[in-house]
């Protein structure tokens, strides 16, 4: 009998397929089908989400708004026992009355605006719009669930004109109108049981580190239709209310001006770049023909009341 | 951001070297394997039929190799679609012909010209709550014997 | 001691076989040796220190094995089987096992 070791071919157990290109098909591939079912269960949401009734939506708000403020107090009182401030002193009692009634007259100002506003916007019946004043320098506003709306004195701040102020207070109105807030919330939630369930397949921190990149860009992308909807929505109004545009880039100009844009590209954002909301404001002046002669209207910028300014000064 | 950043730099090493790696280690193994041509494997249970056999030692060689990050992120993504990881089908691929070699290595050092009865074990070796260690060690051994083939 | 994983030793006659005997070790490496190991994991390649505590650890288990066999007054020990087991993290089990014989 003979025994020997024959030489056996190479390429038998290992495929000649370039890595590099079963790479890209495979994250091409798997991409895409996250983005597919990402996009038919953020439509879907949104679709069913917008039929919440607006009851509903303010009773969820009430009840995370009551957990809040009970954690948010106990903060306060915590910190104050602890520095060992005196609660009870004339001369700052005095002082709090005058901040609270300034406050005060504020938030009515900005709860005013905002109510006639959403008449100029056709805010639907059972929604309700409720105004939050915040003595911070943030130049923020925000919209959340319930129809509560955040303005910051920064913001007020920031703004030049009325005008300016009530291009930002229509764009976080417009916000609830379409329902955003609850839309978004629900989007969050789908996609919690998403992620989870894909970690959980997956096993592995790739797969869902992956999906998560994936879902924040699909989320970004969505965030910022959400916000040029809003900003188309809101010019028209204050086409409604002032029977001009005027004013309505002022905000933007300014965080350009204060170069408070943020330095990522557009793709990484969830808000549009301002220059290009700026852009798209303009073009929508220029196609609208506006009747200055009008008795009615004047145009000119409404100014600022000047209980609104900074109280810090 | 930045997370896309570091991932997309780790594919990227993880491509470079462990494709370089590869490459040299298939060029290794290949070049060694016409060195210990003359080390005869077989997978029989018994001896060579032949009066040669004189002395009967246990040999073995084991290789312990780690998959590299591009390599590994292509599995994954597989693991979501299914089919054939090619990528890990060289990396096995490698470890038992490595191993292999290190157990005619032996023979070859202990003067044994022919290994009988030879047997692969494969053991994959994970580490850390995600298996932020993936490898995978093969070792081959079988009874080295000296006798005259023909 | 000769030691096989074949059923007979080439040339010799077993005389009286005395049953299994059995070797075993269960070792980790240090968290040094692992941390090389996560970088390694980036760039593939082989494992150093992992194959060299996989080769001591069975030398190891071979080496109690036969020392089970010497104890038991055997010469060889026949058909050896390795097995290995990982009983945690980043601990192996490696288990040697095989029939001790006298050999005429």
């Amino acid at each position: 009998m003979e025994f020997k070791n024959s030489k056996i071919p190479e390429g038998i157990n290992v495929s000649n397929e370039h890595p590099l290109k079963n790479f890209v098909y495979l994250l091409l591939g798997v991409t895409g089908v996250i983005i597919i079912v990402l996009l038919v269960l953020f439509y879907a949401i949104g679709f069913v989400a917008k039929w919440v009734p607006f009851e509903t939506e303010v009773k969820w708000a009430e009840s995370i708004s009551v957990s809040f403020e009970r954690s948010s107090d106990s903060t306060q009182n915590g910190l104050f026992d602890a520095l060992g401030l005196p609660n009870t002193d004339n001369n700052s009692d005095e002082h709090d009355e005058q901040y609270t009634l300034r406050v005060e007259k504020i938030t009515v100002y900005l709860q005013d605006l905002a109510d006639k506003l959403a008449v100029a916007q056709g805010l639907p019946e059972p929604i309700k719009i409720t105004v939050h004043y915040i003595d911070q320098p943030v130049v923020n506003a925000f919209a959340t669930i319930g129809g509560h709306v955040f303005i910051y004195q920064g913001l007020i701040d920031a703004v030049d004109s009325e005008n300016g102020l009530a291009m930002v207070m229509a764009h976080e109105i417009a916000h609830v109108k379409h329902r955003h807030p609850i839309v978004a919330l629900s989007r969050g939630l789908g996609l919690g049981v998403i992620l989870s369930l894909v970690t959980g397949i997956g096993g592995d921190s790739l797969s869902s580190n992956l999906a998560g990149h994936v879902n924040l860009l699909t989320s970004l992308a969505f965030s910022r239709g959400q916000e040029t909807e809003s900003d188309i929505e809101a010019y028209n109004t204050l086409l409604e209310y002032y029977g001009h545009g005027l004013g309505s880039t002022e905000l933007f100009s300014e965080l350009i001006k204060t170069s408070q844009e943020s330095s990522l590209p557009e793709l990484l954002n969830s808000h549009p770049l301002s220059q290009k909301r700026i852009e798209r404001l303009e073009k929508m002046g220029e196609s609208t023909v506006i009747d200055c002669s009008s008795a009615t209207f004047n145009c000119t910028l409404t100014l600022l009341p000047e209980f609104a300014q900074s109280l810090k000064e | 951001m930045y997370d896309l950043i570091i991932l997309f730099v780790l594919l990227f090493l993880g491509y470079v070297f462990g494709q370089m790696a590869e490459k040299r280690h298939f060029r290794s193994i290949i070049k060694r394997e016409d060195e210990y041509q003359s080390i005869l494997t077989f997978a029989k249970r018994f001896p060579l039929n032949n009066d040669g056999d004189q002395r009967a030692e246990l040999v073995g060689g084991n290789v312990v190799i780690s998959v590299d990050y591009f390599k590994r992120f292509v599995a994954t993504l597989r693991n979501l679609i299914g089919g054939r990881i090619t990528t890990y089908e060289s990396l096995l691929e490698r470890a038992r012909r490595e191993a292999l070699l290190r157990m005619k290595a032996e023979a070859h050092k202990k003067g044994l010209n022919t290994i009988v009865n030879v047997k692969l074990e494969t053991a994959s070796i994970t580490k850390g709550n995600k298996n932020q260690v993936g490898a995978v060690e093969v070792y081959a051994y079988g009874t080295g014997l000296l006798s005259n083939h023909s | 001691m000769i030691v096989t994983n074949i059923e007979v030793v080439p040339g010799r006659r077993v005389a009286k076989h005395l049953g299994m005997v059995q070797g075993n070790t269960v070792r980790s490496k240090h968290v040094g040796r692992d941390l090389m190991a996560g970088f390694k994991n980036i760039f593939g390649g082989e494992l150093v220190g992992y194959t060299e505590l996989l080769t001591e650890s069975r030398e190891e288990a071979v080496d109690r094995m036969k020392q089970q066999a010497e104890a038991i007054g055997a010469n060889a020990i026949l058909n050896v089987r390795f097995s290995t087991s990982s009983v945690a993290a980043g601990a192996a089990e490696l288990f040697a096992y095989g029939t001790a014989v006298i050999l005429e």
